[in-house]
């Protein structure tokens, strides 16, 4: 079976490491001192018959190499091509947050979005639509309170999904190599 | 919670025809080179490439030759009538339409959103006219804590260390024999003169990291460098630069691991550059000593004014560089986070005051003690005169012959004396050090003069306790004076004496008579001179050798100029 990568993003303070936390069980400090991420952190998770090297990159506001920080995202995204990417945005600052989101679509990551601190947002009379945002993007969308555990189910499903229809493609790309 | 999945093909970020037309173009010459398309999602590169990002455009044209960089050049002649110079905030710009409609989609907002208790306190302390104001109050309440309140507990443990603990030492030397010897010279001239006038200070740190703490803690921090950012841009800094700076004013050290936080390069270097200038807590000792003796009733304000003067060189020498090493550097973007407003522990402010507080113990108990003793060894040996080790006039040691070579240095500046020039030497080892060597050179000639009642052990521990209680009261009753308010009429002055009359004299006779100018002149030369040695290590180990002697070189050239303004400007003027 391939190995499989799985790479974190978001914009620094959105729970990233929380997520982090929760889909590797390893354990980490979660703190919010610019640079704290700057160095790679790795854990596992297993997913069915699937063993994935879940990559927790450092937080940044958008992509262009500016910083260490960003060049460290941007690299990994753009030249290691994880088979998946979590893009953790703060549901409560989603406008904000959406710029990342851009730019990762732009360099054709495959998304999953995970609209974190759902608790905040609701709390300030956000509504809401994951649907839509799925339409638009073309790419799943799980709603969830990281800090308190809710929608890590839902991720891991999404995640699981994902890496099964990334199964298939490199099923079928394999195909054609032998075909031709 | 709810997911969905949807195999939609993805809504890709579509920019306006003519920006699409040439990203077109250039995929497709990106997509000749193999080396290229194998590495980068080519109409990713393209974007890069249009959005003007320097390193990959090198790559891009190493790797695919001329044909990329004349493509690339066809395509922004063709975009110039559109977007003119503009191109990168086209781009930027309509990423955030983009994104602005796709957050219309996704989200409904509240009509009147709820404020939270933070917008509401943001809504007065990030104001676009209240901001700095309050912001300055905030920094004055600060240092009206760290001298007016604290001055109490300065003077109980100096009372103490000069009193009843050398008289013990004195006392248990004279036990073992050695009473009147080199010893005890030693000890109680050298070590707990040195350290101890070094750990007076200890209250005076203890309040200003109390008051950092609360507001670091409290999220305040984060609004300063917010209100503060227009200001940073002045100096063509980041924003962010602002916390290093704050950071600053407790220590130039941990300033300079601060500016790691900042993104690029340019802005860690010029901000390490400029930290040094804010008025570290280390000089605050210097600055009480000598605006206590020369300006009693307005020492506050002169204190103040000397933190606003280093801001304010700053801010020249900031603008400067950007004009001339920095030139060709634009600065980044400001992006700040502001945490929501939280009320600060009692551990955590507690721990903070406590960690800082005892790491400049430890330095005075290693790097000034060491400087103590040799300070202490070169007031020891004669080089003139009849004199015998540790029973030479101090005017004939080899202190006063080294401090005194280099004293005609500080000669236009009106403190051109060997006592002064001396400290300053020791004061780049570490500048509390100024004081303790100050008050070695003065006080040496003067110790002999002070008559000492002799008392028992217990009435010492009597007496020390009870001026730790009077101190107390003292400092409870110049709790109102913080903002502002006097309950007591003011103190009558008192004749300076001691070492007060000894540095009072000794500026008056450097400066020419014009003694209450040369001190200033000094102060100022305290606060912008070259910093200690262990921020030097510090810029060393962030910045590299070069730019070490960048700092050392020129902020010894700034303050011995600003210095000169003030000492010659102020006669001048007739001060």
């Amino acid at each position: 079976m391939r190995e499989l990568t799985i790479a974190l993003a978001g914009n620094p303070n959105v729970g990233k490491s929380t997520v982090f936390n929760a889909l590797t069980g390893l354990h980490q400090h979660v703190g919010n001192w610019p640079g704290k991420t700057v160095e790679r952190k790795e854990g596992r998770l297993i997913l069915g018959a699937h063993q994935i090297t879940v990559v927790d990159l450092p937080g940044t506001y958008s992509l262009a190499a500016r910083s260490l920080e960003e060049q460290i995202a941007r690299d990994f995204i753009v030249r290691e091509r994880p088979d998946a990417v979590v893009n953790v945005l703060d549901a409560a600052n989603l406008e904000r947050n959406l710029y990342l989101t851009a730019q990762l679509l732009e360099a054709e990551a495959r998304l999953v979005l995970a609209l974190n601190m759902a608790d905040v947002a609701a709390a300030r009379g956000l509504r809401l639509n994951p649907e839509a945002l799925a339409a638009a993007l073309g790419a799943p969308v799980v709603v969830m309170t990281a800090s308190k555990g809710q929608g890590l189910a839902e991720l891991k499903a999404a995640l699981r999904d994902l890496v099964a229809a990334s199964g298939r493609r490199a099923a079928a790309a394999t195909l054609k190599e032998v075909a031709r | 919670m709810t997911a969905v999945t949807l195999a939609a093909p993805g809504a890709a970020l579509r920019y306006a025809p003519p920006i699409e037309a040439e990203l077109d173009h250039l995929a497709a010459t990106l997509g000749a080179v193999p080396a290229l398309a194998e590495r980068y999602p080519l109409r990713w590169l393209a974007v890069q490439l249009l959005e003007g990002d320097e390193q990959l455009l090198a790559e891009a044209e190493s790797l695919g030759g001329p044909a990329v960089t004349a493509a690339l050049a066809a395509s922004r002649e063709r975009l110039a009538p559109h977007y003119g110079e503009d191109l990168d905030v086209a781009l930027v710009d309509q990423r955030y339409r983009f994104v602005h409609a796709l957050a219309g989609q996704a989200l409904t907002r509240p009509a009147a959103p709820p404020l939270t208790l933070s917008d509401r306190i943001d809504q007065v302390v990030t104001h676009r006219w209240l901001g700095i104001p309050i912001f300055l109050a905030l920094m004055w309440v600060v240092f009206k804590i760290t001298t007016d309140v604290t001055a109490p507990f300065v003077d109980w443990i100096d009372a103490t260390l000069s009193g009843p603990v050398s008289g013990w030492v004195a006392a248990l030397l004279s036990a073992a024999g050695l009473g009147g010897s080199w010893v005890e010279a030693l000890l109680v001239d050298g070590v707990i003169a040195g350290v101890g006038g070094v750990l007076v200070f200890v209250p005076v740190l203890l309040a200003l990291y109390f008051a950092l703490a609360l507001l670091e803690d409290s999220g305040y921090m984060a609004r300063a460098a917010f209100v503060m950012d227009r200001l940073m841009h002045a100096l063509g800094l980041h924003g962010k630069s602002f916390l290093p700076m704050i950071v600053g004013f407790g220590c130039s050290v941990p300033a300079i691991y601060a500016t790691r936080t900042l993104d690029s390069r340019r802005d860690r270097i010029l901000t390490g550059l400029l930290v040094p200038f804010m008025s570290c807590s280390a000089r605050l000792p210097v600055y009480v000593l000598i605006a206590a003796i020369f300006f009693p009733a307005h020492a506050g304000l002169v204190i103040f004014a000397l933190y606003l003067t280093g801001i304010a060189v700053a801010i020249v020498i900031g603008m400067l560089l950007r004009r001339t090493l920095f030139r060709k550097q634009p600065p980044a973007p400001f992006v700040l986070e502001l945490p929501p407003y939280r009320l600060p522990t009692l551990r955590g402010v507690w721990r903070q005051m406590w960690e800082r507080t005892a790491a400049f113990v430890r330095k005075a108990t290693t790097i000034i003690l060491a400087t103590s003793i040799v300070v202490w060894l070169l007031l020891a040996v004669p080089v003139r005169g009849e004199g015998r080790f540790a029973d030479t006039p101090v005017e004939q040691s080899a202190f006063a012959a080294v401090a005194g070579a280099a004293a005609p240095i500080f000669a236009p500046l009106g403190f051109g004396a060997w006592e002064t020039s001396g400290a300053l030497l020791t004061g780049f080892v570490a500048k509390e050090v100024v004081v303790s060597t100050l008050g070695q050179t003065y006080a040496v000639a003067a110790a002999e003069e002070e008559a000492v009642t002799p008392t028992t052990f217990g009435e010492d521990l009597l007496g020390i306790a009870g001026g730790l209680v009077s101190a107390t009261g003292e400092a409870l009753r110049a709790l109102p004076g913080v903002v502002g308010i006097t309950l007591e009429a003011p103190e009558e002055e008192t004749a300076p004496e001691g070492l007060a009359a000894a540095v009072q004299a000794g500026f008056e006779a450097s400066s020419g008579g014009h003694g209450a100018l040369a001190a200033l002149a000094f102060l100022v030369f305290v606060l912008l001179y070259t910093p200690c040695m262990t921020a030097v290590a510090a810029a060393r180990h962030e910045f590299g050798s070069r730019w070490m002697w960048v700092s050392i070189v020129g902020q010894f050239v700034v303050a011995w100029l600003v210095a000169l303004l003030v000492f010659q400007g102020g006669r001048l003027l007739g001060g």
